[in-house]
């Protein structure tokens, strides 16, 4: 059974359709990448994903035992995180909270968050403070912390925003390698349409008129990808 | 062991102002690092001006402060809350409508109604040394309560500060949160306004916060730090204000700002990028031995006045009392007056000193009006059990603060306080009557009499030397009245002197009643005022020492008559009192400006 299976699904608030007649299928172990133009859908879509928004029809159906706060999100950085105070562990630590019993995080819970750390090679930064670190650093606490709430599947909305080109190659080997080393499924939101076909497995390429969907093989070949990326390269 | 710090631990009403005092501080750290981290700072502010326009209606309404905006503010916060989540007002422009919006209420409902009177004075500027006991309890439980669910829900309320997105999708209640923390700050403000009072109390939660955040790295830390740093704030906060006889709330804060900058020139040292390493640890190490040094020597070191008493003592509120006191008392007992001299009796504070004189003092002499409102919770907070109290309204006749024809109505003093709702109508002034002053000096003297009998024969024979004085003004003033009788006297100004003009028969006109700490007029009263000088041809409008006189001149240059002083007895000026002057001398100076307003 698929993790996600979403059939017919249109999106929007207020009776104003963002997206419609949209169909895709996550299986385990997929690397979805979800691309698109600004206004699009795809942040609406990634609220309906993870439960917090109701899609306006169709089906969003979450399979083989996945709940929605079993999601592990990455959400694009807000203002008020740049001058945080807060250690690295207890950022990570927060993404137990889901999981969490009683009023303490438990001994299972603290050494689940240091073995996410220890996943992404932070375990240096442990005691350091959040906002001294640099851009590239902070998305791995992050993913780190989005470890701590899932062993399924992880939701990325656009996580190299403001990344330079190497950590972004850089962050881009670590999801791959947590999507095969781990077994858990990716589904990223990517500006970056050359990246995202060179490591998803998949391609959801949300347009007004009619989505594709298909494995980034069928992707490459389809007229969709050809009038965005030849629309890219004239820009 | 400093004296200072023997007082607080002696003292049972600053023992319990520390304990208050110390949860009430812990909880607006708390709290305060998750407002400042959440941009929210003003909240603090925003709801201590809904915390003042509560009370405002609660005062005019007549129930108990604190049961009433208890509630209020919590709902203030949850709208404030909710105005700025669902992002049609952005949260600064939201929380500047409620706070002013509820200030205007506020200033409205006093206006219309009591007063600005002494309740809502204590709740402006707080007054942690006068709490009864039943506030201390209410104060104690709401900050334990508010501690327990901090430390409950820290790991949610740090996830939800942290990145309200994240805890969203991890099925969080991030709203619900959000709530707690409001409901949690609008009960820390509340009580917080009784202690440090309704314009200090948003520092106490930001300032902590911000000082912790110049150094911490950590979230735990910050909280920690935050906690110590508030607690050590308020204790040496307390110290300064027993040791400089300053109030309390001002004091806490002023610490708080010492705090802040000795924590952001640490950080200039730690992130200075020309010190080496060695030298920045000494200069880290300097600064913080200097710091605590300064914070211990300031209010720890010279000598705290305390009271010490040789002989009997008297002490008395306000200037009538005192001078009655003093002249029964000669050599024998010592005599001191609470109000300075010049000071506005509306707004005085007892400092852990006065309160300290009163309790050793032999007999405490006071008005019972709503000017020394404080009083009552104040006696009920020390060992009254050695001192006999003389209410001075108690051994008087009493007579209803009037409203005289033309009076400006809105500006009567009404009270708020159960116990004290009856006597609120009536007139405080009782001594400008000579023969209430009688009744008065009579009761002094047997309370020093029977607390002092080694000295019993030289209080009496002063005391049967004095009442002939005052028998004497008593005759002067009767004669007077005939003269007087038929004329009107104009007092552009409030109004003190009820008792005088009762007594004597006296007929006057006057601007506002007699507790009135208003002195804007408005036009039909200057109006009315100057067509009855006018019409009567009255030479002399009169003008209450102390007062601006703004009135009494406005009718003075419409209608040329002369404007003069009457002296009210209640506060003097420092000049009158340097001078020597007395309640007779002082009586006479109203006595003959009264006979200039008879001729022509």
């Amino acid at each position: 059974m698929a993790l996600i299976d979403c059939k017919g699904v249109s999106l929007g608030y207020e009776g104003n359709i963002v997206a419609k007649d949209l169909n895709f299928r996550v299986e385990k172990g997929d690397y979805l990448c979800i691309v698109g133009e600004n206004g699009s859908g795809k942040s609406t879509l990634v609220k309906s994903v993870l439960g917090l928004i109701e899609t306006h029809s169709g089906h969003l159906h979450m399979g083989d035992g996945l709940k929605k706060r079993e999601i592990g999100y990455l959400p694009q950085q807000n203002a008020a995180q740049k001058d945080f105070p807060a250690s690295v562990y207890e950022v990570v630590l927060s993404g137990c909270l889901a999981s969490k019993k009683g009023v303490f995080f438990s001994k299972a819970q603290k050494q689940l968050a240091e073995e996410s750390m220890e996943k992404l090679d932070i375990t240096e930064l442990k005691g350091r403070c959040y906002r001294e670190l640099s851009g590239g650093q902070q998305q791995r606490v992050l993913l780190a912390r989005a470890l701590c709430a899932t062993k399924k599947l992880l939701l990325l909305d656009e996580p190299v925003t403001g990344l330079d080109p190497v950590v972004t190659a850089d962050f881009y080997r670590i999801i791959k390698r947590i999507n095969r080393e781990y077994g858990i499924t990716v589904i990223m939101v990517s500006h970056d349409l050359y990246s995202a076909v060179n490591y998803a497995t998949h391609i959801l390429h949300m347009k007004k008129d009619g989505s594709f969907f298909g494995t980034v093989g069928e992707y490459l070949s389809s007229d969709v990808y050809k009038a965005f990326s030849g629309g890219e390269r004239n820009a | 062991m400093p004296e200072a710090i023997n007082l607080i631990i002696t003292q049972p009403f600053l023992q319990r102002a520390l304990v208050a005092g110390v949860l009430l501080s812990l909880c607006a750290a708390l709290l305060g690092v998750s407002l400042v981290l959440k941009r929210f700072s003003m909240i603090g502010d925003g709801l201590s001006h809904v915390g003042f326009g509560a009370l405002a209606i609660a005062c005019a309404a007549n129930v108990a402060p604190l049961y009433f905006s208890l509630p209020v503010v919590i709902v203030a916060a949850f709208l404030l809350l909710r105005m700025s989540e669902s992002g049609r007002i952005k949260g600064d422009a939201a929380i500047a409508l409620i706070s002013t919006g509820a200030l205007a209420v506020g200033v409205m409902v006093t206006s219309l109604t009591t007063g600005m009177n002494i309740d809502i004075y204590n709740y402006m500027f707080g007054s942690i040394l006068t709490m009864s006991n039943a506030d201390v309890a209410l104060s104690v439980v709401l900050s334990i309560a508010v501690l327990a669910l901090y430390i409950v829900f820290y790991n949610e309320i740090f996830a939800v500060t942290f990145d309200e997105s994240f805890s969203k999708a991890t099925g969080t209640k991030v709203s619900a949160y959000n709530m707690l923390i409001a409901a949690l700050t609008a009960v820390t403000i509340v009580i917080g306004m009784r202690m440090m009072g309704a314009l200090l109390i948003s520092s106490l939660i930001i300032f902590p916060a911000v000082t912790s955040m110049r150094l911490c790295k950590s979230y735990r830390s910050v909280i920690l730090t935050s906690a110590a740093v508030s607690v050590l704030c308020f204790f040496s906060g307390l110290l300064v204000s027993v040791r400089f006889e300053a109030p309390t709330g001002a004091s806490v804060v002023c610490v708080n700002i010492f705090a802040f900058g000795v924590f952001s020139l640490l950080r200039a040292v730690h992130t200075s990028s020309r010190l080496g390493a060695k030298l920045k640890k000494a200069l880290a190490v300097l600064i913080s031995v200097l710091a605590v040094a300064t914070a211990l020597t300031v209010p720890l070191t010279g000598s705290v006045t305390v009271y010490k008493k040789e002989k009997a003592s008297v002490v008395a509120t306000t200037f009538a009392p005192y001078d009655f006191s003093r002249q029964i008392a000669g050599e024998d007992a010592e005599v001191s007056m609470l109000l300075a001299p010049g000071e506005e009796s509306h707004t005085f504070e007892p400092t852990a000193a006065d309160i300290m004189k009163i309790e050793e003092c032999d007999v405490f002499v006071y008005g019972g009006g709503e000017s020394d409102e404080w009083v009552k919770s104040m006696l009920s907070s020390i060992d009254t059990g050695k001192i006999s109290v003389v209410r001075m309204m108690d051994v008087t006749e009493n007579l209803r603060e009037e409203m005289l024809e033309g009076m400006q109505e809105e500006d009567e003093h009404g009270h708020d306080d159960e116990s004290t709702a009856e006597d609120a109508e009536y007139d405080e002034h009782v001594w400008t009557s000579p023969k209430n002053a009688e009744r008065i000096v009579f009761a002094i003297s047997k309370a020093l009499c029977e607390r002092d009998p080694e000295n019993k024969n030289g209080y009496e024979e002063r005391t049967r030397q004095y009442l002939e004085e005052l028998s004497a003004l008593d005759e002067e003033f009767k004669a007077f009245s005939k003269k007087a009788a038929g004329r009107h006297f104009v007092v552009g100004d409030r109004f003190p002197f009820k008792y005088l003009a009762d007594e004597y028969s006296l007929e006057f006109y006057a601007a506002f009643p007699g507790c009135s700490a208003q002195s804007d007029a408005n036009p039909t009263t200057i109006a009315f005022l100057s067509e009855k000088v006018r019409n009567e041809k009255i030479p002399v409008i009169y003008k209450v020492d102390l007062s601006t006189g703004s009135v009494a001149r406005s009718i003075a240059d419409s209608t040329g008559a002369k404007v003069e002083t009457l002296w009210s007895c209640h506060v003097i000026s420092a000049d009158d009192f340097k001078n020597g002057e007395t309640y007779l001398s002082l009586m006479q100076r109203n006595l003959s400006a009264l006979e200039r307003g008879c001729r022509g």
